[in-house]
């Protein structure tokens, strides 16, 4: 929904050191990244702390509203404890938002990459493509698309990739047009180095920064979006919890037991605000500039 | 999404038992259909105010011919009329139709063969047009018609040789006799002759979209996705209307259509009705009349003969003795729907009332496993013969209390070794080839099994009408028993009552004891209307709360 | 310019040919379809069931629907619900109104306090206003509309009964002040995520054109900051608001899809949700079609206005 214009500054070898130093000295992003790792360990060990398992259903302790007992977060519809659920659908939507990015970014990448270095017809066709997928109102494909085929986890996931690689591809296209007549690549292509070792070698490293603030801020975005087509009944189907199902079935019990619908939305509003936290951090760190948020 | 309230009611007889709540409106009477009804008196003389229904799914088609949903039907009675109306007791009268033939009227003949309709002479349709007998011949040959786009066809493929004597009369032939048309009748609306037969394309007419009729209530206007609005006939033929506009609100989140029944926006909760979490609540609502109405409808679990884990007989039994039933009744459904161990709704005389109840014991489902040879294997899971006991369970997206029951259910099975997964399919995909061919592993579907008040289930039952198999039928399950195949012949061939009682007993015996499906419980819709409503009465035998909303006034 | 026109509307044309195909394919391909809601009818029988679905020709192979679909539409007959058997542009005109309403109401909300946000956080640079406006403009862009919406259901209709739980307006009460009530929790829900954007635009709108010699002239002439930021800064940043406004038409067309489906709002989102679950292909396929017409005029006139008045932007 944005149109990104990014410039990076060529990297110094010892950018690490600096731009570590200046990813901490951002305060939001070191909240953020404080946040997104207490969440994941959560889900990672929670679980196994907690006095209640997610699926373990007690029809007599339903909608038992929080810090009844040892149910923190209180209990759903069918008597499962929501903090265990909420860390278990925690796993699910973290998963896909993190593996939604990374076949993002390869995609993107990948394309970014050939349309860069390809020649003006590659280039104009594999833009304009771009542009397409950019221009369109992504959630009713996405709605389509999910209706039509089974709504399996990985099946979202890929999904919602399909749905957020272009980003990356108009940055990654950007750079490496930029690069392409740099001297390093034009010293490689003196030394008869192939096409694809100086993209991948060369080009590449190079363009990382933009990417990985591209990525983060594709966690963010994934994880919306898993919540949009679950909480739409199109996505992950119970018994599977995630944090968009969770918030699904609440609509209905909105006046009985808020709880239901309250937490799971908070859970993603904390996990997705951090992400877009570190994502802004990380910009700022790795000096890429971006006009537009 | 959508597909989460009962299909069809049926024509089944009413329900006997109507419970009645706090809140008013003890004395609920049955509005007679031929003479003046009591409470007439005190309907106001003039139309007055309005009724607003609330609906959780939108009524969209406007020619009740073409294929519709329940909330059409709704519209379709009030701006249609039937040549017989079904009373709420299952009685069949006449509506446009003067009276309901039989033999003895002389409108049926001795073999069922020819019919001969009289019709009423005082009917106008809504632009002032007279209704004659050519409208009826032109209905019934508008839903034959090759090139429409008809809803049911059944009976009506039947009708031969169509004459229209005079205006007031009809007759026709049948190719075969076939007792259920009369209860097809009390759906068939009648649609005018004068504006239709001319259309281009009765697809796509502009009378699909703002249709004339004879009814009680004239199309008004509507706002697509929100609501439609219909205005009173004065020139009603038949008691009413009392009310000056009856309107439809599409209020598809159930939460909202509870808010506003509770809020008063809408004096009556229509489709898919109060949720059952909801009726504790509703029932203490001041000027709120709540009550429950059982439904012809079972919601079970179909299990696909097909599959080798299902034809062991013990596991169908011990899966049956695993659900708690009462659980999910009490708790996850409020208590609002009833039990049943038979597809036969209990209000039919065909109801066999000695069929062994339900229990739940999961001591005794293990043992019957063990019994039966199937013994727990890698992860708990029982096995036999290198057959692991799993299956799938599958229902729509989005049906959230029977996505909890599946839940639920699966918990408990667990417990005995068995595995149940859940694969829930969206709608469309659910109740395509899906359940059509009997893909499924197991699938929890509520079904009205019957068409009429006749008890013929051949359709869902008998071994030729397996889908998968002879490309037509509605055998899901894939139920296949030679005795079975053999009382049901039977029962179609037979006209005494007595006899057909006997012989459907007999089959609600023998199904219970197979268990292609495990009964779970019988429909109920929890309806909700303002107090001050009168004239109201819920119709289990039509598909819809707004049936008769001619009789309704403001009290 | 011509040539620019013309190359971009050549683009928008294979586009929209790209995005029919592909949602042809997906929707038509897919297992069950429109009849299948018919299934548990106990009148219907597979016979019935057979007749309807060729009668509506889909039975035919899935390249001849598309072709005569598409061929349809290019001579403006966008096909017939199979719902409710009206055109599918009167299906879609219908509930288009709400959607504008709706889409008007908070895009009025979004620019008018962003742009105050906005240029107040630039001209109070790295004050807390600046600094909360940040982190604000943040987590609303991190917060799930739907629920955002959800809580404004539970906390103003629900609890304080303030406003109406959904709907546009009460049956028998066609006012504007109705229409306003109902208005009041869907806009703000839409617009939040809005407001953000246009704050951190106008913000950086405002920077840039503060730093610009033309306005240290101004000021240095003695005119007011508050004159001008007004004129001067506003003026210059109306340009890129343009090109925003063109460039965030899809991410608003989605909220709406969000909003109406919370609020229960009878516009084309919650038409596009009723039309997949009752699987009206040529609904759905006319939606798609619609909202991407609409995005690429959107981006259209943004760009031609930015060409037209900015000579710097090479037309490609």
């Amino acid at each position: 929904m944005s149109t990104t214009d990014f410039t990076v500054t060529p990297l110094p070898r010892w950018w690490q050191n600096r731009v570590v130093r200046k990813f901490f000295g951002h305060r939001l992003a070191l909240l953020g990244l404080v946040m997104i790792a207490l969440l994941t360990l959560a889900c990672i060990f929670g679980p196994y702390l907690l006095p209640y398992d997610s699926l373990y259903i007690d029809l007599r302790a339903r909608f038992a509203p929080p810090l009844t007992g040892d149910h923190y977060f209180g209990t759903d519809p069918l008597g499962r404890d929501i903090a265990a659920r909420l860390l278990m659908a925690g796993r699910i939507s973290l998963l896909v938002g993190f593996f939604a990015m990374l076949l993002a970014t390869i995609l993107g990448t990948f394309i970014g990459v050939v349309a860069g270095y390809g020649g003006r017809v590659v280039n104009a066709v594999l833009m304009r493509l771009v542009d397409g997928f950019l221009s369109f109102p992504t959630i009713f494909m996405l709605l389509a698309l999910a209706v039509a085929l089974q709504p399996s986890p990985i099946m979202i996931t890929i999904i919602i990739a399909l749905t957020g690689w272009m980003e990356v591809a108009r940055i990654v296209e950007a750079e490496v047009r930029s690069l392409r007549e740099r001297e390093f690549v034009l010293a490689g292509r003196m030394l008869g180095l192939s096409q694809a070792h100086i993209m991948i070698r060369e080009i590449l490293p190079n363009c990382m920064g933009p990417i990985i603030v591209a990525a983060t801020l594709t966690v963010a975005r994934a994880i919306l979006l898993e919540a949009y087509i679950s909480f739409l009944g199109f996505g992950i189907q119970p018994p599977l919890p995630s944090w968009g199902n969770m918030l699904n079935g609440a609509q209905q019990y909105l006046g009985s037991a808020p709880w239901l619908a309250i937490i799971p939305g908070a859970a993603i509003t904390i996990a997705v605000t951090s992400f877009n936290f570190i994502g802004d951090g990380l910009r700022d760190a790795l000096d890429v500039r971006n006009d537009n948020f | 999404m959508t597909k989460e309230k009962s299909p069809k009611s049926g024509f089944t007889r009413r329900a006997t038992l109507r419970m009645m709540t706090a809140g008013g409106a003890v004395g609920l009477l049955a509005p007679g259909l031929l003479g003046k009804p009591a409470f007439a008196q005190t309907a106001p003389a003039e139309p007055t105010g309005r009724v607003v229904v609330g609906l959780s799914q939108e009524p969209t088609v406007f020619n009740p011919l073409m294929p519709h949903i329940e909330v059409d039907d709704g519209v379709a009675f009030s701006i249609f009329d039937t040549l017989f109306r079904i009373t709420p007791d299952g009685d069949v009268v006449p509506n446009l139709a003067t009276e309901v033939p039989t033999v003895e009227n002389g409108g049926l003949s001795e073999d069922g063969l020819n019919w001969r309709i009289k019709l009423r002479d005082d009917v106008t349709w809504h632009d002032g047009e007279k209704f004659t007998a050519e409208d009826v011949k032109f209905t019934l040959e508008l839903i034959t018609d090759p090139n429409f786009r008809a809803w049911r066809t059944a009976g009506h493929d039947l009708v031969r040789d169509i004459e229209v004597v005079s205006p007031t009369e009809i007759t026709w032939r049948m190719e075969e006799p076939f007792a259920p048309y009369v209860s097809f009748l009390c759906e068939t609306f009648i649609l005018p002759e004068h504006i239709l037969a001319t259309a281009e394309d009765p697809n796509e007419a502009p009378f699909n979209r703002a249709p004339v009729g004879t009814g009680a209530f004239k199309w008004g206007s509507r706002q697509a996705g929100d609501n439609l609005i219909l205005e009173a006939n004065p020139d009603y033929h038949g008691d009413g209307p009392y009310i000056e506009q009856l309107v439809f609100k599409y209020i598809p989140d159930m939460t909202v259509l509870y808010t506003q029944f509770r809020s008063g926006e809408i004096d009556l909760v229509g489709q898919a009705y109060i949720t059952p979490d909801n009726y504790e609540e509703a029932k203490t609502l001041d000027e709120r009349v709540v009550t429950l109405e059982p439904r012809g409808t079972l919601e079970s679990i179909y299990l696909n003969q097909a599959l080798p884990v299902f034809q062991d007989k013990a596991v169908r039994e011990a899966l049956y003795l695993a659900i708690d039933r009462k659980s999910i009744i009490d708790l996850l459904y409020f208590g609002v729907p009833g039990e049943a161990e038979t597809f036969m709704p209990e209000t039919s005389a065909f109801h066999n009332p000695d069929l062994p109840e339900h229990e739940f014991d999961l001591e005794k489902a293990a043992s019957l496993l063990d019994e039966a040879g199937w013994t727990p294997g890698a992860e708990g899971i029982r096995e036999k013969d290198g057959v692991r006991l799993s299956f799938a369970n599958s229902t729509t997206t989005g049906a959230h209390l029977r996505e909890q029951a599946q839940q639920f259910i699966q918990q408990t099975y667990a417990q005995i070794g068995v595995e149940m997964t859940i694969e829930n399919l969206p709608p469309a995909v659910m109740w395509g080839e899906f359940w059509g061919q009997s893909q499924f592993d197991s699938a929890m579907v509520g079904i009205t099994y019957l068409i009429g008040a006749d008890p013929d289930v051949t359709n869902r039952f008998h071994s030729n009408a397996i889908a998968a198999e002879s490309g037509s039928g509605s055998n899901n399950a894939q139920y296949s028993n030679p005795e079975v195949d053999r009382l049901l012949e039977d029962g179609a061939r037979t006209f005494d009552v007595e006899k057909r009682k006997e012989i459907y007993r007999e089959i609600q015996a023998i199904i219970r004891e197979d268990l292609p499906f495990l009964p779970l419980f019988r429909y109920t819709n929890v309806f909700g209307r303002k107090a001050g409503l009168e004239g109201f009465e819920a119709n289990s035998n039509t598909r819809t709360e707004s049936s008769h909303a001619a009789l309704w006034y403001w009290g | 310019m011509a040539a620019f026109l013309f190359s971009r509307f050549l683009q928008s044309a294979v586009l929209l040919v790209i995005v029919s195909i592909i949602g042809f394919l997906v929707l038509y391909l897919m297992p069950g379809g429109p009849l299948s809601q018919y299934a548990l009818d106990p009148g219907m029988t597979q016979e019935d069931i057979a007749r309807i679905t060729e009668q509506l020709g889909l039975n035919r192979p899935v390249h001849v629907q598309y072709l005569d679909w598409i061929w349809g539409l290019v001579q403006g007959d966008w096909g017939t619900s199979f719902r409710d058997g009206s055109p599918v542009t009167q299906v879609i005109a219908r509930h288009v109104p709400a959607t504008l309403l709706l889409m008007g109401s908070s895009t009025v909300i979004a620019v008018a306090i962003g742009t105050w946000i906005g240029i107040r956080g630039a001209t109070h640079r790295y004050s807390g206003f600046d600094y909360i406006a940040t982190v604000g403009a943040m987590i609303a862009l991190s917060i799930p509309t739907f629920w955002f919406g959800l809580i404004g259901i539970y906390v103003f209709a629900l609890r304080l009964d303030w406003l109406p739980a959904g709907n546009m307006y009460t049956i028998g009460d066609g006012s504007v002040l109705n229409y306003l009530h109902h208005l009041i929790l869907p806009s703000i829900v839409l617009a939040l995520v809005h407001i953000a954007i246009w704050s951190r635009f106008m913000r950086t709108a405002t920077l840039d054109a503060i730093s610009q010699d033309f306005v240290k002239t101004a000021r240095a002439k003695g005119v007011s900051e508050r004159r001008v930021v007004m004129k001067h800064v506003v003026g210059n940043a109306l340009l890129p608001m343009i090109t925003l406004a063109g460039v965030q038409v899809p991410s608003l067309l989605t909220g709406a899809l969000v909003t109406e489906t919370v609020f229960t709002w009878p516009g084309m989102g919650r038409l596009f949700l009723d039309s997949l679950g009752y699987s009206d292909y040529p609904v759905v396929m006319g939606l798609l079609m619609f909202s991407a017409l609409l995005t690429i005029v959107a981006n259209l006139i943004a760009d031609i206005t930015v060409a037209l008045v900015d000579p710097r932007i090479r037309l490609a």
